[in-house]
């Protein structure tokens, strides 16, 4: 059966809607109710979290789930959507443990805030970073000079005049 | 006696961090308790870059991500855009890029064995490694001009269909490999130092391998039998006789000896694809949606068009890279650039297993441990 009409028979209150895809059984939830889906989808066998995606739809965003069980060689894909000024959801790290850094990547990358993620900073980008660049309002104009401060941290600003190159 | 737990850097310009990552480690003398890991020394920003490009222009960005395996980066992209606009691409063309992706299996594990072994203090594997190496880029300098960036793989097939003396040269390469490939399991998998280094070093069991996200040939030196060649055939691998080549020690050695297998296997492939080589056109000559501000359409066009407009939608579509499972996210809002490009890298998700499976071991440990799991710092800071 596919997986994603499992998921709706289990949660009816839950599921927006099902669907494909491309190719793979997609379910759109409600946010509130991840974490319950979650722990369902995790004893369903999908052992293998495969990536987390954030898009910014300017009035939405949307964070999907691509998961794959190795035991049933199944797909699976979640979709949660949240509102465009409170980008906010439950964080998946107590599942599986590759969500940390997928998180930490979309936070840093996108601006969605996980809830109850133990350490949520910023993975590729340094700390301090102004904005968040994949969403579609990141003002591009704006130069950011990166410098190692006395400990080795990086110290982030707008003003790179006293830099030795530009 | 307890002593002081004292905090490591190792890097971000460390030899055997093949590139510039940091491992925070806190110490208890001699053994990892805790080990941090800081990254995005050579992040570009490529998935913001992918926004302001028409689909055929990502491409060439595509090689720079993981730059020792590139041609498997260019199809991982690639082949989601044409699921994602539906083009039909001619068997040849098929047959050609299986043959690019299985030869760049053998560079990557060519590299990956050299560094390895130069990271443990024996500095032969590395000059064995690139000397075929360099036979193995000049096939590729003669199939598309470049050594490590290609750019080859488009939407609609390759670029160039193979040149004269090609096959030939090839056919010289696998059997030459053949041989060697012999030689290095002489050198290296006998070796007393080198199993002392590995064998039960860097062990994680398999669900915890699973739930840390290692795909590739990483997980399956922990007995899980999967390859996504296999699972979710693409191009012609149907077609093709191959196995995955499992071990199910869960160690660094286990994880080593799947790549010596996976060398086999790609000549194994290799000679098949040279075989079974169909004639005809290496790209699809369809006209697919060509954008309307280019006009109409000529009658009959001797190229895939450079510009085109695949339908709203969006596709998750991963392939066998050398490392792991390569994915690429494309979403489509009907116009000629992608809206959202998002890329799955298997180093990135392959190195989230390390803190895990150095704890409790000592430095050099974790530089044998982290030379198996095979990551580019390109690939992980993208």
């Amino acid at each position: 059966m596919n997986p994603a009409e499992e998921i709706k028979q289990l949660f009816p209150g839950s599921v927006v809607s099902t669907g494909l895809q491309t190719n793979k059984p997609l379910a759109t939830i409600k946010k509130e109710d991840l974490l319950i889906i979650a722990e369902k989808v995790k004893e369903m066998g999908f052992d293998n979290l495969s990536l987390i995606t954030g898009i910014d739809y300017r009035d939405r965003f949307e964070i999907i789930y691509n998961f794959f069980s190795y035991a049933k060689k199944q797909n699976l894909v979640l979709k949660v959507i949240l509102d465009h000024d409170k980008p906010e959801v439950d964080s998946l790290e107590s599942h599986w443990k590759v969500a940390d850094w997928l998180e930490r990547e979309t936070y840093d990358l996108v601006g969605i805030k996980f809830r109850g993620h133990p350490n949520l900073k910023r993975i590729l980008l340094p700390d301090g970073w102004v904005g968040h660049p994949l969403r579609k309002d990141y003002d591009m104009g704006v130069d950011q000079f990166v410098t190692l401060g006395e400990d080795g941290e990086d110290i982030v600003s707008t003003d790179g005049s006293n830099l030795l190159r530009r | 006696m307890r002593t002081e737990e004292l905090l490591i850097n190792m890097g971000p310009v460390h030899p055997s961090t093949h590139g510039v990552l940091r491992f925070k480690l806190t110490m208890d003398g001699e053994i990892i308790r805790k080990c941090d890991i800081v990254m995005g020394y050579l992040h570009r920003g490529t998935e913001k870059l992918g926004e302001m490009k028409t689909y055929l222009q990502f491409v060439p960005y595509t090689d720079r991500l993981d730059y020792i395996s590139a041609f498997p980066n260019n199809y991982a992209y690639v082949k989601a855009v044409e699921e994602l606009a539906g083009v039909e691409v001619p068997l040849r063309a098929e047959y050609i890029r299986v043959l690019t992706l299985e030869l760049n299996r053998i560079v990557n594990h060519l590299v990956m064995l050299g560094s390895l072994l130069l990271d443990l203090g024996g500095s032969t594997m590395i000059m064995w490694g690139f000397r075929e190496r360099e036979n193995a880029l000049q096939l590729f300098e003669m199939l598309c001009g470049a050594r490590m960036t290609f750019n080859y793989i488009r939407p609609g097939g390759v670029r160039e269909d193979l040149p004269e003396g090609f096959i030939p040269k090839l056919n010289e390469f696998i059997k030459d490999m053949e041989n060697r490939i012999v030689d290095y399991e002489e050198l290296i998998s006998g070796n007393e130092i080198f199993i002392m280094r590995m064998k039960n070093i860097g062990v994680i069991s398999a669900k915890d391998a699973i739930n840390y996200g290692m795909t590739g040939p990483s997980l399956r030196g922990h007995g899980v039998n999967y390859d996504i060649r296999k699972i979710e055939p693409y191009s012609v691998y149907p077609d093709l006789d191959f196995r995955a080549c499992v071990r199910n020690e869960c160690d660094s050695f286990a994880r080593y000896m799947v790549r010596i297998d996976e060398m086999r296997e790609s000549l194994h492939i290799l000679r098949q694809v040279v075989d079974a080589m169909p004639e005809g056109k290496p790209t699809s000559q369809a006209k697919y949606g060509i954008a309307p501000m280019t006009g109409a359409p000529t009658a009959v066009s001797t190229y895939f068009p450079r510009i085109f407009t695949p339908p709203p939608g969006e596709v998750y579509s991963r392939i066998e890279a050398p490392k792991g499972e390569l994915g690429f996210y494309v979403v489509s809002d009907g116009t000629i650039k992608p809206y959202r490009i998002k890329i799955r890298s298997p180093s990135f998700c392959n190195l989230t297993a390390i803190p895990k499976m150095v704890e409790g071991l000592m430095i050099p440990d974790l530089i044998a441990a982290f030379g198996t799991i095979d990551v580019v710092l390109g690939d992980v800071d993208r």
